[in-house]
């Protein structure tokens, strides 16, 4: 059980961190020029009714005020109103979850299908043609902008050969397993190619250690130590970059989202910062600051498990 | 209202030319329901609470008005009310209304009716009061009839009951929801009503069975969708996913059109301007503003910004408006002549900042244009981008020398139009040019309070003249909308007032 201790101790952690992600944003967007309500209006609206709108959500106090404001109620579970929707932050953030979660999760194993595809034949044959293609084409689609994929998934697989569905989010989870396959498989192609050339790098590396010569001068076979010795011993680094990127991927989701219409929290991000709808931003980073904490604290576990010598 | 669309900005994107495609699948065609791509997404159901674009449009198809507007609003007919009688002295307007009925099943009555206006004109957080400020009180004189009395002779008000926000409510459903319920969740009076409206996504409406149009709307529903960036609008359009889309980037047009897509260029009442500060240095100086307008090769800018479908501004309002004066010439570009008044005034090594709208692809375009021609007459343009929220604050503060804006107006009639364009004495300091000429607002009141066409002609054309010598800003072109429909889609127009009025007549093929 000692090893696990971090379980208990992780949520204590998270206070001072979410407490500094909370006073930054909302201390950033105070400083950024620009009016929410001018915004939610339209431009030809009446002073007046400006007015009445800032006074209604508090925006005429003081932005300390404000914050003392935010925390209390964030305290007791409100996290306020969105300034665009005039709705709870909560239920939008809520209606947002799913989407962007079901994308990522969905990308994340396409992109360990791939990986684990592309590594091991690679790795196993080192130098040799299935290597070098398979190199080439990590560094080709490496350099290719998510959105341009994106763009391309929907022209070809989509409106030519009509496989896809070019947009949205589907009814149910089983039917996004082909409505999001489009972009789970853009988020996948984004991240394969460094997953792929670490994990190949980690497995050549750890197949001319000395612990896999002594297996092999015992005799033993050559499938036998690799996916014994030397794939376990070198899936460590990989993991813990693949949890490195999807701290960035959570919230970077934007793009993806936005290409295929996905009604998800990284364009909710970004139109509430362009808007300054204050509480929804900050809502919305509280849910990916959690995110990214959940991410790390997924792979510790995960760690932990797979090297026995790791005390977190 | 005002362009947002926030996320090209971020996402960068550009109008990307692509190989035509095949036709359309039929995979994802859904009944008789219309599914209309949305550049912006809708932000309030409530008609009094918002000038924004894509709420305009959903409370001009949930809730009636008095008076109703044919496709193109070239005609104002009666709507809920099918009659009406206005006093000699201008000052008096009784409606009498038919029989109708709310979506919900309840009558229509004056008593709602009287509610609607008033609160409109009168509520604190009414977003867009102006041209109904002529309003001093609207009463229910019987179940059926509506008698509202004007502080002063006002001739555009003979229309102005068309307008959205003066769509009919009912009194019974917004006291006992309250007005943010309300706005979240009305019983209508339009063609449609609601059935579910999810934030940020979509709204889905369905026929309203107790339309007080006999035999009306022909859909059995509509749904808004949203849809932030240009391609992909396209892509749900082409494969089937959308029966129609506004905001098709010019550059794709044509092959819109190739694809057999109605999407010729409707006409709209939008101008595109560059908006001048007159209240801080350069432009308080009227040689400087006439330097500048002689600088700038208009024709150049409309052509390159909208594949030539827009054409080179003249006047400060849109053709598509009652009384543009077709006699103003498209300045011509004259560097020479520039120059000559930039040594008039003693400004040669004329330099300003110009501020744009980072991500607005048409603004950044026309600002590197507007930047190289005045290069070439020796004044130095320096863009700043700004996000469109930062813009939109620095413009309304006045702490800006020069921005790109564009405008259109909910009415044929300019009125309101001028008021916002070049009024300062009308609350928004000549949409907030600083620019205040005496002359000018003295005819806006005269044009209002005149009931003779021609002599209603005339003001508006020594307007139009003058703010053209006075350079009030830098009129640069009058775009159209750029929307695309299936062919499926019959009877469907957006207006050049941003409405969809015939949308009650629209039909699914």
């Amino acid at each position: 059980m000692g090893r696990f201790a971090f379980v208990l101790r992780r949520p204590f952690q998270l206070i001072p961190v979410i407490i500094g992600i909370s006073l930054i944003t909302f201390v950033l967007l105070q400083l950024t020029p620009g009016d929410p309500v001018r915004v939610m209006l339209g431009s030809r609206a009446s002073p007046e009714a400006i007015q009445e709108m800032r006074t209604r959500y508090g925006l005429d106090r003081p932005v300390i005020v404000q914050y003392g404001y935010y925390v209390m109620n964030a305290v007791q579970g409100d996290l306020g109103q969105s300034l665009a929707f005039r709705s709870p932050v909560s239920k939008i953030i809520a209606q947002r979850v799913a989407p962007t979660v079901y994308v990522l999760v969905y990308g994340l194993a396409l992109s360990t299908l791939l990986t684990l595809a592309l590594a091991v034949p690679a790795a196993r044959s080192q130098g040799g043609f299935v290597d070098q293609l398979v190199r080439l084409v990590c560094v080709t689609v490496v350099g290719i902008p998510s959105y341009w994929i994106g763009l391309m998934l929907i022209m070809f697989l989509g409106l030519q050969l009509k496989l896809f569905p070019v947009s949205g989010f589907g009814p149910d989870p089983l039917a996004n397993l082909w409505h999001m396959f489009m972009p789970a498989l853009t988020i996948a192609l984004a991240i394969t190619p460094i997953l792929t050339r670490n994990l190949r790098a980690t497995l050549v590396a750890q197949m001319n250690a000395d612990y896999v010569t002594a297996g092999r001068s015992k005799g033993l076979p050559e499938s036998y130590v690799f996916w014994r010795h030397v794939f376990p011993n070198s899936l460590l680094p990989t993991l813990n970059l693949a949890g490195v990127i999807v701290s960035f991927l959570i919230g970077g989701t934007v793009i993806v989202e936005s290409v295929f219409n996905i009604p998800g929290l990284g364009q909710l991000m970004v139109r509430s910062v362009l808007t300054r709808d204050y509480f929804t931003v900050q809502g919305v980073t509280l849910v990916l600051a959690l995110g990214v904490v959940l991410t790390t604290f997924v792979v510790d576990v995960l760690t932990v498990l797979l090297d026995p010598r790791v005390k977190l | 209202m005002r362009r947002r669309r926030f996320l090209q900005g971020v996402v960068g994107v550009s109008a990307l030319s692509v190989a035509p495609l095949g036709a359309r699948s039929a995979r994802a065609q859904a009944g008789n329901v219309l599914r209309m791509g949305l550049n912006s997404e809708v932000l309030t159901l409530d008609p009094i609470k918002t000038v924004y674009g894509p709420d305009i449009i959903i409370q001009g198809i949930m809730f009636s008005r008095l008076l109703r507007a044919n496709a193109d609003r070239s005609e104002v007919l009666g709507g809920l009310a099918e009659t009406m009688e206005i006093s000699d002295d201008g000052l008096t307007y009784t409606y009498h209304m038919a029989e109708a009925h709310f979506s919900d099943g309840s009558p229509i009555t004056a008593e709602d009716a009287a509610f609607s206006l008033t609160r409109l004109r009168f509520q604190k957080d009414s977003a867009y009061v102006a041209p109904f400020d002529a309003i001093s009180e609207v009463k229910a004189a019987d179940a059926k009839t509506v008698i509202v009395t004007l502080s002063r002779r006002f001739t555009p008000f003979v229309t102005l009951p068309e307008l959205w926000n003066a769509g009919i409510v009912p009194k019974a459903d917004v006291e006992k929801k309250g007005d943010e319920e309300f706005a979240r969740n009305p019983v209508s009076s339009g063609p449609f009503r609601l059935v579910e409206w999810r934030q940020g996504d979509r709204v889905i409406l369905e026929k309203n069975p107790t339309y007080y149009r006999a035999g009306l709307p022909h859909l059995d529903g509509v749904e808004l969708i949203y849809v932030p960036d240009d391609n992909t609008r396209l892509s749900m359009l082409q494969a089937g996913d959308l029966d129609m889309m506004i905001g098709v980037p010019a550059p794709r047009v044509q092959e819109m059109i190739d694809l057999s897509f109605r999407a010729q260029p409707e006409t709209s009442s939008v101008t595109n301007c560059l908006l001048i500060n007159h209240a801080a240095e350069p432009f308080n100086d009227l040689k400087v503003r006439q330097a500048v307008n002689a600088a700038i090769d208009r024709a150049a800018i409309a052509e390159t910004v909208t594949s030539g479908f827009a054409s080179p501004a003249s006047s400060v309002m849109a053709p598509a408006l009652d009384f543009f004066n077709a006699d103003l010439p498209v300045p011509t570009r004259d560097v020479g002549k520039a120059k000559a008044l930039l040594a008039e005034a003693g400004k040669e090594g004329l330099a300003f900042e110009l501020m744009v709208s980072a991500g607005i692809v048409d603004d950044e375009r026309s600002a590197v244009l507007i930047q190289s021609q005045c290069a070439e007459a020796g004044i130095t343009v320096n863009i700043s981008k700004v996000d469109s929220t930062q813009q939109w604050t620095r413009l309304t503060e006045g702490e800006y020398q020069a921005t790109l804006g564009w405008w259109y107006n909910e009415t044929r009639d300019p009125d309101s139009a001028l008021r916002w364009a070049v009024c300062g004495t009308c609350g928004n300091q000549s949409y907030f040019t600083r620019f205040d000429n005496a002359r000018v607002n003295e005819l806006i009141e005269i044009g209002s309070a005149e009931t003779d066409e021609a002599k209603r002609r005339a003001t508006y054309a020594e307007l139009q003249q003058i703010t053209y010598d006075e350079v009030s800003y830098v009129p640069l072109y009058y775009p159209p909308y750029f929307n695309a429909y299936s062919t499926r889609v019959q009877n469907l127009i957006l207006n050049p007032h941003y409405q969809f009025s015939s949308i009650d007549e629209t039909s699914l093929s």
